[in-house]
């Protein structure tokens, strides 16, 4: 038995015949076919007694329970029927039919909201849209309009190609955004408005030139909440760019800056939210914006909801927000978050209790947050160096998941180094980097060397350049072979990109070159 | 205690079978009545030198197979017995073996070689027979070559029965540095080299540490690039085949040494013998593998952790490393295209082209071309094979902007090629070239379309006319048109293979009646094919898809009519069957799939499902589990209607359930069962006690392969949703077995990568069948019944959610529970949600999740939460 030797690696030959993969192939079909009409049949079950917002008040718990057990073909052909009625009701002109135009109207919307897959597509194949745009004309009463733009919102919320179809309507429910219409008309016409400028660039510059940007603007001046929180996540969704003219529009609108702040502070977590995704994209945007709001109490608003809310929908956008400020805008270093000032502290424990949740993007921003900070004057270095942030940063170092780890590194690197003078290398912050090297923080530099990310690279090897170059006694070198470094730095000898090869190859020379060793 | 085997032993391999039967049943009795004696006296013969080697041999051979089977339970039984045996038996007959090593018989050394390794499999994790490495370390300097050979191989088979961390690396050092000496150029005597090269191979997992070491490393790399420049062949391919192994296992610690191995290895292809020069190929194939994998992490944002550095070997060897592989290609066998399990430098030349091209992308284009350029035309069929498997082997990897250009050059070169070379092998390869082209450059993904309204018509042509060339090149024809027909998948109402529908259903069903359609795999390559063209057609071919199905039915009918047939016809009969049924499967869900072909289709239901019920009949797993599929999309298509079938076919599905032992039929099986729950709902009543008693035993039985587990729960749960509060009678077995799985499930602290992912599996499974019970139950007034098990429930997604390993399937399965409970119970849990963890944090997760899925079903637990908490 001996004599077989080892069972001979063959892999299976490039050509090969198509039959076995082929049936392979089906039998996974089927198996896929399967789950997912147990995953259909779980959606439906789940519907069953979900009944939409502001379905309750108008329709009989009965009416409710006969639509369960329907399948998507019959409630599509419910649709079609639905918009038949609609067309009927349409042609009939004059005031008796009214009613019978919102009543065609408010059976349509509530098969749109019924399943989770609405009957969109049914709804447009039938000719829905030009009759709904034609329910939004002016003069029409309050409760037409309102089914209207209530059925447009629903097919807006569709597949990409579904929202484009509300192209014809746009004019109209812009324009019914204005003050003369029920605040219920409004609200409802800037929730379609809102979930066509998500489907896209394209349809955002449409809303633009329509001017839906002022309209909804204006919805934000008042105080009544659920308009604020509406028009707020229209917004967000029309300012999202990537041309950033329309956040620029937004902010210099007379009033809205401080409105924006105010709703912040304000508003409870829900609305808060939404007005803190706005800001999210006003500062990634505009520079005026992120100028005008650095001038204003935002800073000191967002990192007190930092360090008090609980609510993750909330904190993502308010320390995104902060971050765009701090890293865009130099005057809040310089003068909001003076070093000395409480506010500052404030900040840094704000951020220290994201850095420890669980979440993984809090983390992630709020190591970006606290880098920019870093890269400010001596004494913010040595307000994070001296701050609880330390341990969490060196030990989230060496244990967090890649992006974390580089986000930190810059945190930690940053902290290492006084700002150049003129054009030569930093200046080193020897007690900063001492300690830092003591707890350990070598090996995690050497990760981010190791790494196939040039910029993640880059900044392991300044690291390692700071130590070699820093550390007291010449130790640097020792402090780095003894974590490998050499290693991870001769990796780069043959390396395509030209930049680290040549400085890992001058660090090696330099501290590791011949002499290396010999005088021990 | 012990007695005489010998002639006993000799008799159970007499040639007369009365004799053998007679001595085998002795040797069982004696087994029976006397387990430590019987195995004394095994091993008292294989030690003893005067004994004849035929009875020493398999003296040997039954005490290893007293310590180990292949079967798992039964693995573990000669486990446990040979643990609970008296010390001093066991340390009696491991005297026996260790001694029998120094044999100079090759028979008897060898086979107690591996019986120790046996015994050391089940002691060492148990921490006994310390004194084995030890023991066996001090022979290796005993000056008879045959001890030192026989030492060698012995820990080679331990490496490969241990795990390494069992070993002390005391040991491990110990037995690395035995292993390597033995394999030094030093070492004069082959078949210690070639035992301790051998043993290496196995030894490489152990050698993690020394392979950090980089002293260590430089020697073992050293030692095993010297064993490839043996005289010995067997000792250079044990030595390459060390290296293929060392290129996975230390892809990171290659760097130092690539350049030398790379001259090893091209000289090896260029100069050795076949079975030499393919391992050195491998060794590049599986530098690939490497490669791959680690680009794939990288590839698109660093959020998983990559820990291996990619060192781009194959980009820094392509220079070389391509030409090396070219010139492979030329050297073809005459008739490797008829030998399906041929493998030869040609072929793995060029797979290893087309993972370098994977590998690599664009850059391999200009490297290969001129090759291409030069051989395309030439006299010699070889060298225009070669051209157009190097063409065919580069067309994946590369980016489409650079190679639609070439191909639509070579396009119609290759429809003439495929028509007029006057070579097979060059034919065959030109089809499968075609297809590979229509793979990665075709289809509703690719910008550049290479298949135009211009010469659509003449491809078709030309494959239909190929597909009539001898069963190898009709083989890869049909595997072209399968390609050619599913980059139409997505085309939307109207497909340019229209017009020719007609034509290519004809061609393919005339290849199926080839009388050599048994060759190549050609029968089996044109019914899938088939179904590739029926599963991609459109509804403008429905029709003619509905005159398929009673042509495909009668030849179904015809098979089932034959007369007695001998077993390899019946073999082939089965084949057949097999391939018929899958592909009235496709027609099935084809035609089910809209309203209109379903009610057409419909008149035939009774006939198919008749028919697959005979088919039954025939014992082949295969077919059984081709039969199971395509009742499952009857099911589908028929609805409510499926319950006539029932009384039939529930003593095949309780037959499918049973089959422990062809698990891929139980597991499709479990699979129609859902399928049929959900065609009947409340109509499978009455099957239900028949299949929950077969579905608990089968979730009970440490026999059936684990893999149908999980499928297993969440069939339980779509019996609960077809069949609502009847369920309650199923209770009081299915929870409990829920709860004590989910326990098991809970935690994966310490699992390897495999455990973990089978572990979301399972709690998949058991999360789908928690979904089905609730999801059933709700609305009726028996609701009252699952509140006991809430709080169990609940605690079992905190812990999963602490352990934080589940996967995306499982996080969006996970929270659907937890709105199940809310939505099913309602106020009753209202207290008990508020209180999990589940509710807040692994809600708010799931909630801000990038995954769409995850994110609904978060959010309707939220709408169901809030719900039974306001009421």
């Amino acid at each position: 038995m001996a004599d077989e030797g080892l069972v001979s690696h063959k892999r299976d030959p490039i050509k090969s015949s198509v039959g076995n993969a082929a049936a392979q192939r089906r039998r996974q079909h089927a198996v896929t076919v399967g789950k997912e009409r147990r995953e259909a049949l779980m959606r439906t079950k789940r519907l069953c007694r979900v009944r939409v917002s502001g379905d309750s008040d108008d329709a009989s718990p009965d009416d409710n329970d006969m639509m369960i057990e329907e399948d998507q073909s019959i409630l599509e052909a419910q649709t079609s029927s639905a918009v038949e009625e609609l067309k009927l009701a349409v042609a009939h002109q004059g005031k008796g039919p009214t009613q019978k135009r919102v009543n065609a109207l408010r059976e349509l919307r509530r098969l749109l909201s019924r399943s989770e897959f609405p009957p969109v597509e049914a709804a447009l194949q039938a000719g829905a849209i030009p009759l709904l745009v034609q329910c939004l004309s002016f003069g029409s009463p309050d409760e037409q309009l309102l089914e209207a733009a209530w059925c447009l919102t629903n097919i807006a919320a569709g597949k990409p190609e579904e929202t484009k179809a509300l192209l014809p309507a746009l004019p109209l429910l812009v324009a019914h955004l204005g003050e003369k219409s029920s605040l219920h008309v409004v609200e409802q016409c800037a929730w379609a408005l809102g979930n066509v400028a998500g489907e896209g660039e394209e349809l955002r510059n449409v809303l633009l030139l329509q001017g839906a940007l002022p309209a909804l603007a204006r919805m934000l001046l008042p105080n009544k909440k659920s308009t604020v929180r509406t028009a707020a996540w229209a917004l967000s969704n029309l300012i999202k760019g990537p041309d950033p003219r329309a956040a620029t529009e937004l902010i210099k609108i007379d009033g809205i800056p401080d409105r924006i702040v105010r709703h912040l502070k304000k508003g409870d977590d829900e609305l808060a939210t939404e007005v803190a995704w706005v800001i999210v994209y006003l500062t990634a945007l505009s520079n005026v914006a992120t100028t005008i709001l650095a001038k204003s109490d935002l800073v000191e608003v967002l990192i007190e909801i930092l360090g008090m809310s609980t609510s993750l929908q909330l904190l993502i956008p308010v320390l995104r927000s902060l971050g765009n400020l701090v890293a865009g805008e130099t005057h809040i270093t310089k003068f909001v978050l003076v070093a000395r000032h409480d506010l500052t502290g404030n900040a840094i424990q704000a951020l220290v209790k994201c850095l420890k949740s669980e979440h993984r993007i809090l983390k992630k921003e709020a190591a970006w947050v606290l880098s920019n900070i870093a890269a400010g004057s001596v004494e913010h270095k040595q307000l994070i160096y001296s701050s609880e942030a330390m341990p969490f940063l060196l030990d989230l170092l060496s244990t967090a998941a890649f992006d974390i780890k580089k986000e930190v590194a810059y945190v930690l690197g940053n902290i290492c180094v006084a700002p150049a003078e003129g054009s030569g290398r930093p200046n080193v912050i020897l007690d900063h980097l001492v300690n830092l090297v003591h707890g350990g923080c070598i090996t995690g530099f050497l990760d981010l060397v190791r790494s196939a990310d040039v910029e993640a690279a880059r900044l392991g090897l300044q690291f390692i350049e700071l130590v070699l170059r820093g550390m007291p006694n010449g130790e640097g070198p020792k402090h780095v072979e003894r974590e490998d470094g050499i290693d991870a730095m001769e990796r780069y000898q043959f390396h395509e990109n030209e930049e680290l090869r040549s400085m890992a190859n001058e660090l090696v020379d330099c501290y590791f070159g011949e002499e290396y060793g010999l005088d021990e | 205690m012990a007695m005489e085997v010998t002639q006993i032993l000799l008799n159970a391999q007499s040639v007369d079978s009365t004799v053998r039967k007679h001595a085998e049943e002795t040797l069982k009795q004696f087994q029976e009545q006397n387990l430590p004696g019987f195995l004394l006296s095994l091993s008292g013969e294989l030690a003893s030198e005067e004994k004849p080697v035929d009875s020493r041999k398999l003296a040997g051979l039954i005490l290893k197979n007293a310590l180990d089977a292949k079967e798992h339970n039964r693995k573990f039984e000669l486990v446990q017995r040979w643990l609970s045996l008296d010390m001093a038996v066991k340390a009696q007959i491991k005297t026996c073996l260790l001694q029998t090593l120094s044999s100079p018989v090759t028979d008897a050394h060898s086979t107690a070689s591996q019986v120790i390794a046996k015994v050391a499999g089940i002691e060492l994790p148990q921490k006994q027979w310390p004194e084995l490495i030890g023991s066996l370390l001090s022979n290796i300097h005993q000056v008879p070559a045959h001890v030192k050979q026989a030492t060698l191989e012995t820990l080679g088979y331990l490496c490969e029965e241990v795990s390494p961390d069992v070993v002390d690396q005391d040991q491990v050092n110990k037995i690395l540095t035995a292993v390597v000496q033995g394999m030094n150029a030093e070492e004069g005597n082959n078949d210690v080299r070639l035992a301790a090269t051998r043993a290496l191979y196995n030894a490489l997992g152990f050698a993690q540490a020394n392979f950090n070491n980089d002293m260590e490393r430089d020697f073992i790399m050293r030692v095993v690039c010297e064993a490839t420049q043996s005289p010995e062949v067997k000792i250079r391919q044990a030595a390459f085949e060390c290296l293929v192994s060392i290129s996975s296992t230390y892809y990171e610690k290659l760097a130092p040494y690539i350049q030398d191995i790379f001259n090893i290895t091209a000289k090896a292809v260029k100069e050795d013998v076949e079975p030499v020069a393919l391992q050195a190929i491998e060794f590049w194939s599986s530098i690939c593998d490497e490669e791959i994998d680690i680009l794939e992490d990288y590839g698109g944002d660093f959020t998983a952790d990559s820990n291996v550095p990619c060192y781009y070997f194959i980009k820094q060897a392509l220079p070389a490393l391509v030409p090396m592989l070219l010139e492979t290609l030329l050297k073809q066998e005459e008739d490797q295209d008829q030998d399906e399990g041929a493998w030869n430098l040609a072929m793995a030349g060029g797979t290893c082209l087309g993972l370098v091209a994977r590998t690599v992308g664009d850059e391999i284009v200009p490297l290969v071309m001129p090759f291409i350029q030069e051989n395309i035309s030439k006299p010699d069929w070889r060298q225009r094979e070669a051209a157009t498997y190097a063409f065919g082997s580069i067309l994946e990897g590369p980016s489409p902007d650079k190679l639609t250009p070439l191909v639509n050059v070579a396009l119609n070169f290759m429809l003439s090629a495929l028509t007029k070379d006057p070579n097979s092998h060059v034919k065959d390869t030109t089809a499968w070239t075609l297809g590979r082209i229509f793979e990665f450059l075709h289809g509703s993904t690719v910008e550049t379309p290479i298949i135009t309204p211009a010469n659509c018509q003449l491809i078709i042509t030309v494959l239909l006319q190929a597909m009539k060339d001898a069963p190898n090149v009709a083989e890869k024809a049909c595997g072209a048109l399968y390609f050619l027909a599913q980059g139409y998948e997505d085309i939307g109402s109207s497909s340019p293979l229209t017009p020719f529908f007609q034509e290519i259903v004809q061609s393919l069903l005339t290849v199926t009646h080839r009388e050599d359609a048994g060759e190549s795999r050609l029968r089996t390559a044109a019914y899938e094919t088939l179904n590739e063209v029926v599963r991609c057609s459109t509804d403008e071919t429905a029709p003619m898809v509905l005159q398929l199905a009673p042509i495909i039915m009668t030849e179904l009918h015809q098979t089932l009519e034959g007369q007695k047939l001998s077993s390899d016809e019946r073999e082939k009969q089965s084949e057949l069957q097999g391939l018929l049924c899958g592909c009235l499967q496709v027609i099935i869900q084809k035609l089910g799939a809209s309203e209109a072909t379903k009610f057409v289709f419909m008149q035939y239901a009774d006939q198919i499902m008749n028919l697959f019920l005979r088919v039954f009949a025939c014992r082949n797993a295969t077919v059984h589990e081709e039969a199971m599929l395509a009742i499952g999309a009857l099911a589908y298509a028929t609805g409510p209607d499926f319950a006539k079938y029932m009384p039939e076919f529930y003593k095949y599905l309780e037959m499918g359930l049973q089959n422990f032992e062809e698990y891929q039929v139980c597991a499709v099986t479990v699979g129609v069962v859902g399928d049929v729950c959900r065609a009947l709902e409340d109509k499978i009543l009455p099957y239900c006690d028949g299949i929950m008693t077969q579905l608990l035993k089968d979730l009970s039985s440490n026999q059936l392969h684990r893999s149908v587990k999980p499928p297993i729960f969440s069939c339980l749960g779509d019996i609960a949703l077809a069949i609502g509060e009847n369920f309650e009678k199923y209770m009081m077995y299915a929870m409990p077995m829920l709860q004590s799985a989910a326990e098991l499930s809970a935690h994966t602290s310490g699992a390897d990568d495999e455990m973990i992912e089978y572990t979301n599996l399972l709690r998949n499974g058991i999360l789908e069948a928690y979904s089905g019970i609730f999801q059933g139950f709700k609305n009726s007034p028996k609701t009252q019944l699952l509140i006991p098990y809430a709080p169990h429930i609940l605690q079992f997604l905190d812990s999963i959610y602490m352990e934080k390993d589940m996967d995306d399937v499982v996080m969006k399965t996970a929270i659907g529970v937890l709105g199940d409970l809310a939505d099913t119970l309602g106020s009753n849990a209202g207290s008990l949600i508020q209180q999990s963890l589940s509710s807040k944090e692994f809600l708010n997760e799931c909630l801000s999740s990038d995954d769409h899925l995850i994110k609904e079903s978060a959010e309707w637990a939220k709408l169901a939460i809030t719900r039974a908490i306001s009421v």
